[in-house]
């Protein structure tokens, strides 16, 4: 089964067509990456996905479940780490996590075991009585991700997850992304990092324009030897 | 499957975004309310004759409550879901396993307790100047639950439909505010010109004002099945309105 089924998805805003009629799937276990400029769809998909945002036409299923039809069901399935940081800004950071593990139902028993694991794997404990606004770029980041995964889900979508994120940081999460993708976590992930996508992805989708213009293995891309971003210029350039 | 654990959650949040600003949410609302009922109930009240049986002060207590009532439920209900559309919070809600009934129930929850709590409060500091009597214990209870639901859903509908704090006002200022103020708080009905009272018999908030003050000390100038129809009504009809509009996303999704 896959972690992810979109068939035929379209959304428009006004008279704009944000995203037209594409088509792509996820299998589980799978560090997928998907790649636009601004403004291509990426995060209305994303949103789509999640409830975010409503769609048009098409068809998405999460773990085989219909994020329509049975929506609070394929909600358990997901994790979002959003692009912006869409958070009480005034809410302490613990208390972020112990609310969004609430929303899932975990009871305060598994939460506090929850949250302490996550504490620890981001290296949030001496932040965790901080408000989100006094946090850095990079801890607004961790928390943000550690949210994503306080329910353990099985499809985690992190949309630009290392954006303002520093070098060291930024290391340290592709590691940890990496072993918890070898764990069997399926990973949907957007970023303008090029070389980040190469490095962890195992397959790709480039959407262009709302479109989805190339899907396939990562080896695929770099088979005549461009490296990914090289590859990517070439294919949007002339659409 | 109702998300029980989740609607506890969500609701004790929304709770604790308010009485993280306890000053704003309650002491504010309390202060004002006492100078109320120092200035209009105490000094002014002891020089105005009874109003029938009753001293000025108890007259006028109950719109005071009720005053507050609606003030707190509607401004927990516009604020707490446009702060939510605003930071984008709202996402961590649209994510999660909530059926849109589960979301509106805990936003509903919140802004109705935030109602009660300020309403009671207004009570309880009445009992500093007047034995604040209590006619009809469960028609208050009624009352203030009813109108507090009814305000919680008109303060959703604003915080759903507002882009911006301006419009986040509008109806306070130039609907529910003269209303209150119109709809008997300080007077009796009968203080009126005839022709005004037609008026004063077409506006809701009389009725609440009216169906509050009959449960706390027995006195009462409106219809009390009408005023009870229109209550059903209005809260009924603003619960489908809304669940409506949540259900299709309005203004919350993308």
């Amino acid at each position: 089964m896959d972690a992810l089924e979109i068939q035929h998805l379209s959304k428009s805003y006004r008279n704009n067509k944000a995203v037209d009629n594409i088509s792509f799937s996820i299998q589980q276990g799978e560090f997928f990456g998907f790649l636009g400029q601004n403004g291509a769809g990426k995060t209305t998909t994303i949103h789509a996905v999640t409830g975010i945002n409503t769609f048009d036409s098409g068809i998405i299923r999460v773990c085989g479940i219909d994020v329509v039809k049975d929506y609070k069901q394929a909600r358990t399935k997901v994790g979002l780490s959003g692009q912006e940081f869409n958070v009480d800004i005034f809410q302490k950071v613990e208390k972020i996590l112990w609310f969004m593990a609430g929303f899932y139902g975990m009871t305060k028993q598994a939460r506090a075991t929850r949250i302490e694991e996550l504490l620890t794997i981001f290296e949030l404990h001496e932040h965790k009585h901080k408000t989100f606004r006094e946090l850095s770029g990079g801890l607004k980041r961790r928390v943000m991700i550690a949210r994503a995964m306080v329910h353990d889900p099985e499809l985690l979508i992190l949309d630009e997850p290392t954006a303002g994120v520093d070098v060291e940081l930024r290391h340290d999460m592709w590691k940890y992304l990496k072993k918890i993708n070898s764990e069997g976590k399926t990973i949907l992930l957007t970023s303008h990092y090029l070389e980040e996508v190469e490095y962890l992805c195992s397959r790709i989708a480039i959407i262009h324009k709302g479109k989805i213009i190339a899907v396939g293995d990562k080896d695929e891309f770099l088979k005549d030897g461009k490296n990914l971003e090289e590859k990517y210029l070439e294919l949007t350039k002339n659409i | 499957m109702l998300n029980i654990i989740g609607l506890q959650t969500l609701i004790s949040r929304e709770i604790q975004r308010f009485s993280r600003v306890f000053i704003q949410s309650l002491i504010s609302p309390w202060i004002s309310a006492f100078l109320y009922i120092v200035i209009f109930g105490v000094v002014i009240g002891g020089r105005i004759e009874m109003i029938g049986d009753y001293r000025y002060i108890d007259f006028v207590l109950p719109g005071l409550v009720m005053l507050n009532l609606i003030q707190a439920s509607y401004q927990q209900g516009a604020f707490s879901l446009y702060m939510h559309r605003f930071q984008g919070s709202i996402q961590e809600i649209l994510v999660a396993p909530f059926s849109y009934m589960e979301m509106l129930l805990a936003f509903l929850g919140a802004a109705i307790l935030r109602g009660i709590i300020v309403g009671m409060g207004v009570y309880m500091l009445a009992l500093l100047f007047t034995s604040a009597t209590m006619a009809h214990f469960f028609l208050f209870v009624f009352y203030a639950i009813a109108v507090a639901f009814i305000f919680s859903c008109v303060g959703l509908l604003m915080g759903m439909w507002s882009n911006n704090f301006e419009q986040l006002n509008i109806l306070n200022t130039f609907v529910i505010m003269p209303l209150t103020f119109l709809g008997g708080i300080f007077n009796s009905i009968s203080m009126l010109p005839e022709k005004a009272q037609i008026f004063v018999r077409l506006n809701p908030f009389f009725y609440f004002v009216d169906g509050l003050r009959y449960a706390m000390i027995g006195v009462r100038e409106s219809n009390a099945v009408g005023g009870f129809v229109m209550i059903i009504i209005l809260a009924s009809g603003l619960a489908v309105l809304l669940w409506y509009l949540f259900s299709r996303g309005w203004r919350i999704k993308g």
